[in-house]
């Protein structure tokens, strides 16, 4: 029923779209062949792409190059690192999208000619396209942490900031934990993914201390950034739950480490040694190796886009959507990246892509985001991300959105707010995996 | 003479509800996809399915919550984004697309208590959920169970001060226990 019709479209279009408009509709069989669109990383904001381009002009050819048969979810990954989730529930493979009618290569994207309009793949295939949808993530830049490495993080030390064999890692390692060890977590300058992740982690690291008598262990969290995603609510909850376990260490405080040092288990910033029984150093990091490679980053190793249509602005028929990209209403309100993030960008960037194959102008982008963090049984919020258009130009929306609310006079007011968001966290990741994958 | 032109008016009228459907309405519609699923059917369990959901129900609950006239835990955050219309148009257009159940089964025992506990229940909604008895009182037949246990519990929460009288009374006498059974009950029904 809401399958987009694309002669439906091309008449809303034209008859919102100026006179000349009309003129240059070229449709979107070209010479007889269906236009190609190719959609590379089949994360949230890949896989929402390739299924909402086929959705809403089905005669278009879409291929979704990925690297793995299934795609572990980043959201609600750190609840498995403490045990209150399973591995399995985040995963999902592609045959969804396969039955949509999306050709689904298993491969590596090597290199984008963006003169020849092409993509090849490690496996010698080489794919056309008229569109190219970049959804790379991110990749790691290891020499961030002198000391730290690829190596450490597949064997001894794991990020786990992908989620994946690491995850299940560093869950192990925190079983290992004795009472009065300390797990020390590192985070990176932003902007990083999932902005309030390394602050979730440390909230189920110590749920998982509480729940198996390790009441002396502590967790220290040694910052990059002067300040954090939803601060006010982590830190009243961690007041509530963890009294005195969760330290935060601030960059002007010395938080950001620099280097690492896998023998001694110590990570340190210019100032301070923190030495863990499991440290979890967490990378800064940069857009997927691809898009470097493509030449489509700029000088901090991230994408610009065109705002309203997440379209390069440093390549024009490729679009970057998610972790690798830079959006929203900056400087002041990044769009965060997330997974919620990537798809409504992916959507946006659906519904543009289809607008140029057609020549016709793109249609009134809407951008939304949903984090929610969850510090304990019970214990869940959120904040919301509204981006429009206004005058032209991409504006975070301030009379919406925000944090919940921190400072609820009423205690069954309080509980309730927050059980809300916690169930609607598991609701929220369930829809956002079959909006992407089913 | 309308029976006349049958095809004419089938024609006309498909073209319409195309051009209906490709507007600004369509591409705002589709981000709320992102947590009620793909045509308004929610892929679980906390998450409400809002397609097919009466228009006057999802209007009242837009404007309400952007007016801060309802309590909403998430919801009343994105509401205010959007002027009046634009939550109109949404509501008309989720309620204009087929109600799904989702049937979600359950013991009979759980169903012989959930029917005992939402007698209370039948004059407004219909014995099984899925026939309400006015524009402004939703369907609950085949709706997620975990979402309907989370409803009863705002109404049931004093400091929330949910809007509705009879329907905050009602949900205050169920028995703790009936809560559940209620919700579960609701859930497993097809029609």
């Amino acid at each position: 029923m809401s399958h987009f019709n694309r002669r439906a479209f091309i008449k809303a279009a034209i008859a919102a779209a100026p006179a000349s408009a009309c003129l240059t509709l070229p449709g979107t069989a070209r010479a007889g062949r269906k236009a190609a669109v190719v959609v590379v990383g089949g994360g949230f904001g890949g896989a929402t792409a390739a299924k909402y381009l086929k959705l809403m002009d089905p005669a278009l050819d879409v291929t979704l190059v990925e690297r793995q048969k299934t795609y572990t979810s980043c959201p609600l990954s750190n609840e498995v690192i403490s045990g209150h989730g399973r591995i399995e529930d985040l995963q999902a493979g592609y045959d969804g999208l396969k039955k949509r009618g999306v050709n689904v290569i298993f491969d590596d994207a090597t290199g984008i000619d963006a003169a020849r309009k092409t993509v090849s793949l490690k496996g010698g295939k080489t794919l056309n396209y008229d569109a190219l949808v970049l959804s790379p993530g991110i990749d790691f830049n290891y020499a961030g942490v002198a000391g730290y490495s690829e190596e450490l993080a597949n064997t001894s030390h794991p990020h786990a900031w992908k989620a994946g064999p690491q995850t299940l890692a560093l869950k192990k390692k925190l079983e290992g934990m004795q009472d009065g060890q300390t797990f020390v977590l590192t985070v990176p300058p932003g902007p990083f993914r999932c902005p309030p992740g390394p602050y979730e982690r440390a909230s189920q690291v110590a749920s998982y201390f509480k729940h198996h008598g390790l009441n002396k262990s502590k967790v220290i969290i040694a910052d990059a950034n002067d300040s954090f995603s939803k601060k006010g609510l982590f830190e009243q909850a961690w007041k509530l739950q963890y009294p005195g376990m969760i330290e935060w260490i601030a960059g002007a405080a010395g938080g950001k480490v620099v280097k690492f040092d896998a023998r001694t288990n110590t990570a340190s910033s210019d100032f301070n040694d923190f030495k863990g029984d499991v440290v979890n150093v967490i990378p800064p990091h940069h857009a997927g190796a691809i898009a470097r490679n493509a030449g489509l980053t700029n000088d901090k190793g991230w994408c610009p886009v065109d705002m309203l249509t997440m379209e390069s602005t440093i390549q024009k028929d490729i679009w970057v959507v998610g972790d690798a990209c830079v959006h929203g209403d900056l400087p002041v309100y990044a769009a965060p990246k997330s997974a919620h993030s990537a798809a409504t960008q992916a959507k946006v960037a659906a519904g543009a892509i289809i607008a140029k194959l057609n020549g016709l102008p793109a249609p009134e982008p809407f951008f939304v985001n949903t984090c929610y963090s969850i510090t304990a049984p019970d214990w869940g919020f959120s904040v919301v991300h509204i981006y429009r258009v206004q005058g032209g130009k991409l504006v975070y929306i301030k009379e919406a959105g925000g944090i919940s609310p921190v400072n609820i006079e009423d205690p069954a007011q309080l509980r309730l707010q927050r059980k809300l968001e916690s169930e609607y966290a598991t609701g929220w990741l369930k829809n956002i995996m079959a909006d992407a994958f089913a | 003479m309308i029976a006349r032109y049958p095809l004419l008016l089938a024609a006309g009228l498909a073209l319409a509800g195309s051009l209906a459907h490709a507007g600004p309405t369509d591409d705002l519609a589709r981000t709320c996809n992102g947590c009620h699923g793909l045509n308004g059917v929610s892929a679980g369990p906390n998450m409400p399915s809002i397609g097919g959901l009466p228009e006057t129900y999802l209007k009242n609950l837009l404007l309400q919550w952007k007016k801060g006239e309802r309590y909403a835990a998430t919801m009343d955050r994105h509401v205010k984004g959007y002027s009046d219309d634009e939550l109109a148009a949404l509501a008309a257009y989720f309620s204009k697309l087929p109600w799904v159940p989702v049937v979600q089964k359950a013991d009979d025992k759980t169903l012989a208590a959930g029917k005992a506990a939402t007698e209370r229940c039948e004059t407004c909604h219909g014995a099984t959920g899925g026939e309400p008895d006015d524009a402004e009182t939703p369907r609950l037949n085949g709706q997620w169970a975990g979402y309907m246990e989370l409803e009863l519990l705002k109404y049931r929460t004093e400091a929330a001060n949910m809007p509705h009288k009879k329907m905050r009374n009602n949900a205050r006498k169920l028995d703790e226990a009936d809560v559940g059974q209620a919700a579960r009950y609701y859930a497993a029904q097809p029609k």
